[in-house]
């Protein structure tokens, strides 16, 4: 009975009918509430990081009672100033010079004879998984050419892996560029660094603010590369990392610092991405 | 050098020499190739090295320099096996579940009548997480998924359990779990760009022919959206492949992967097995980039794509 129903049903349908399924209201909101769950996942811990930086017990399941003495803690042991400086300085380093270069290439790329294949070769840092990376550089400078590792290295491998990003930037806003616009200016006789300084560089001034903001904040951040090159220096992720995987008891100090990182970094993503946004729909 | 010099001398006081330098250098168009030199040196050498000094072996604490496949048949012996065994089932299994979850995310985010706005909210949402530290950001699970964490806690509290859940910290799960939130966005960004340039007319012809809301996706969208899928891929299993905060920070010594390996095997000064796991990951990576090719080539034009991306 039932199958002569089913049977019945089917050859009465329409074509469009018969993947009946896939017209189920629920298929949107599924692939939405899936991806939105995921993003809690990203953001919940942060808040709960934060949260349990003034607790009591840190890695208990409940923040109360509340209390200051991990920050107390933390600006009682000033262990962590060292590599908290090195990694800012090396950071600003990495910002600079990817911003730097970044535009320099990004300018100059579109304009070579094989812009795609250039492109995938600087782009390559991408694909390589960083543990990878970092061996490579740390073997080739380490066994190969026998130097002593520490900010240098370090530095070369952030950049390695901030330029891609950096040069993508650049690239969205020097290939939208109108090079009318440089022919004009050179027509009203400007120079040609004139017409860098008040034409062109203006209008990439968010891309290179926005690469220079990437190279800073993937530098601050980076532990896969640095645990490799560091040598004897230390950063303030490797500095994390090695107390959360020593001690326990380091915990708690830890909480504290990245609330406090966070604090400064995330205002500073949101404006770069205001900056971006912002300006990119503008033009 | 007097294109240079000219501007220099053209310009007005309080410009700084380099500004002059980098509008003539660009000129030149000597920066590419410049760079190229840099770039060569600093990315390229060092993994062919790396390649090669997999051939070599330690003794004693020295690196012998006979080239020999001894390290790289040390691979395949032993517990490293089973390790890049492991490794590679977590990671295949972390990036089909990512695909699973992303896509349709993706698919919701770039036709599902999202508003500027919202587009604008998620993108910089899966973006920011690439700029904070995430070894901090792993080891906060501890606190929430541990014996005494948040979600025990709750469960506890509730009398919903009578003892805590002891295996959603220090296992598989926990590893997987951690992995698969710190490879969202790798994998929802790349398919997100493919499927948002899909010309809409293609997707309302579909309808309009009487396909399914599945044919459509099937026979129209996905197609179109393989690159960034396989970008996608790409940018998650490579990762997924070499992942050490999470393993280290949440399988709690109970799940070692070939990034441990290689840890330890630094830490051991045993360089040339350093090199031949590193080269192993690559070389995986790109077997596996191979096959997906040659696989999506039977789907769709590839080449399209690469037209959308310069137009």
């Amino acid at each position: 009975m039932a199958i002569s129903e089913h049977t019945h049903l089917t050859s009465t349908t329409t074509p469009q009918d018969r993947g009946e399924w896939s017209y189920w209201s629920g298929w949107k909101p599924l692939g939405k509430w899936g991806g939105l769950l995921m993003l809690f996942c990203i953001y919940f811990p942060l808040a709960w990081l934060a949260l349990m930086s003034i607790s009591e017990r840190p890695l208990s399941g409940i923040p109360l009672p509340f209390s200051l003495q991990h920050y107390r803690a933390l600006f009682a042991d000033t262990k962590w100033v060292e590599p908290f400086g090195a990694s800012i300085l090396i950071a600003l380093l990495v910002g600079i010079v990817s911003a730097t270069v970044a535009t320099l290439v990004g300018r100059a790329l579109p304009r070579t004879r094989n812009p795609g294949g250039l492109l995938l070769l600087f782009l390559l840092p991408l694909f390589v998984p960083g543990m990878s990376l970092g061996a490579a550089l740390f073997i080739f400078a380490r066994s190969v050419l026998e130097l002593k590792l520490g900010f240098w290295s370090i530095f070369i491998g952030h950049f390695v892996w901030a330029f891609p990003f950096s040069l993508l930037i650049i690239l969205v806003l020097t290939t939208r560029f109108d090079n009318r616009l440089i022919e004009a200016a050179s027509d009203l006789g400007a120079s040609s660094w004139r017409s860098f300084w008040d034409i062109e560089f203006p209008l990439l001034m968010p891309g290179i603010i926005g690469a220079g903001l990437f190279g800073f904040l993937l530098s601050f951040n980076e532990v896969l590369r640095t645990i490799f090159l560091r040598g004897t220096e230390k950063t303030m992720p490797v500095w994390n990392w090695i107390m959360a995987a020593s001690q326990q008891s380091q915990v708690p100090i830890i909480f504290a610092l990245a609330t406090i990182v966070l604090l400064v970094t995330l205002p500073l993503l949101a404006g770069m991405f205001w900056l971006v946004f912002a300006r990119l729909d503008k033009s | 050098m007097s294109a240079a010099l000219k501007a220099e001398a053209g310009s007005p006081a309080g410009t700084t020499r380099w500004t002059g330098g980098l509008a003539a250098m660009s000129g030149r168009n000597w920066v590419v190739p410049g760079f190229l030199v840099i770039w060569t040196l600093i990315v390229i050498v060092p993994l062919v090295v790396l390649f090669s000094y997999s051939f070599f072996e330690t003794k004693h604490f020295q690196t012998v320099y006979d080239p020999s496949f001894d390290t790289w048949i040390s691979l395949f012996q032993s517990g490293r096996f089973e390790v890049t065994l492991r490794s590679l089932r977590i990671a295949l299994t972390v990036t089909a579940i990512e695909l699973l979850i992303g896509y349709p995310f993706a698919l919701w985010l770039a036709k599902g009548g999202t508003t500027k706005t919202t587009k604008a909210v998620v993108l910089a949402l899966l973006t920011i997480p690439f700029f904070l530290d995430l070894s901090s950001r792993t080891i906060i699970w501890r606190a929430i998924l541990g014996q005494n964490g948040l979600v025990n806690s709750i469960l506890t509290g509730t009398n919903l359990i009578d003892a805590p859940i002891e295996w959603m910290l220090y296992t598989e799960v926990s590893v997987h779990f951690g992995m698969i939130i710190a490879f969202f966005p790798t994998m929802v960004l790349p398919v997100y760009l493919a499927i948002n340039v899909i010309d809409e007319a293609l997707i309302e012809a579909s309808e309009d022919l009487g396909a399914t809301p599945f044919q459509t996706l099937k026979n129209v969208i996905f197609p179109l959206s393989l690159p960034g899928v396989l970008a996608g891929i790409v940018f998650t299993l490579g990762p997924a492949l070499a992942a050490w905060v999470e393993p280290s920070m949440l399988g709690g010594g109970f799940v070692n992967l070939l990034s441990n390996s290689i840890e330890s095997a630094y830490t051991a000064l045993k360089y040339p097995v350093v090199a031949a796991l590193s080269t192993f990951i690559i070389l995986l990576l790109a077997v596996l980039l191979i096959i997906m090719l040659l696989i999506a080539r039977r789907f769709g034009d590839l080449s399209s794509t690469f037209r959308v991306l310069k137009s």
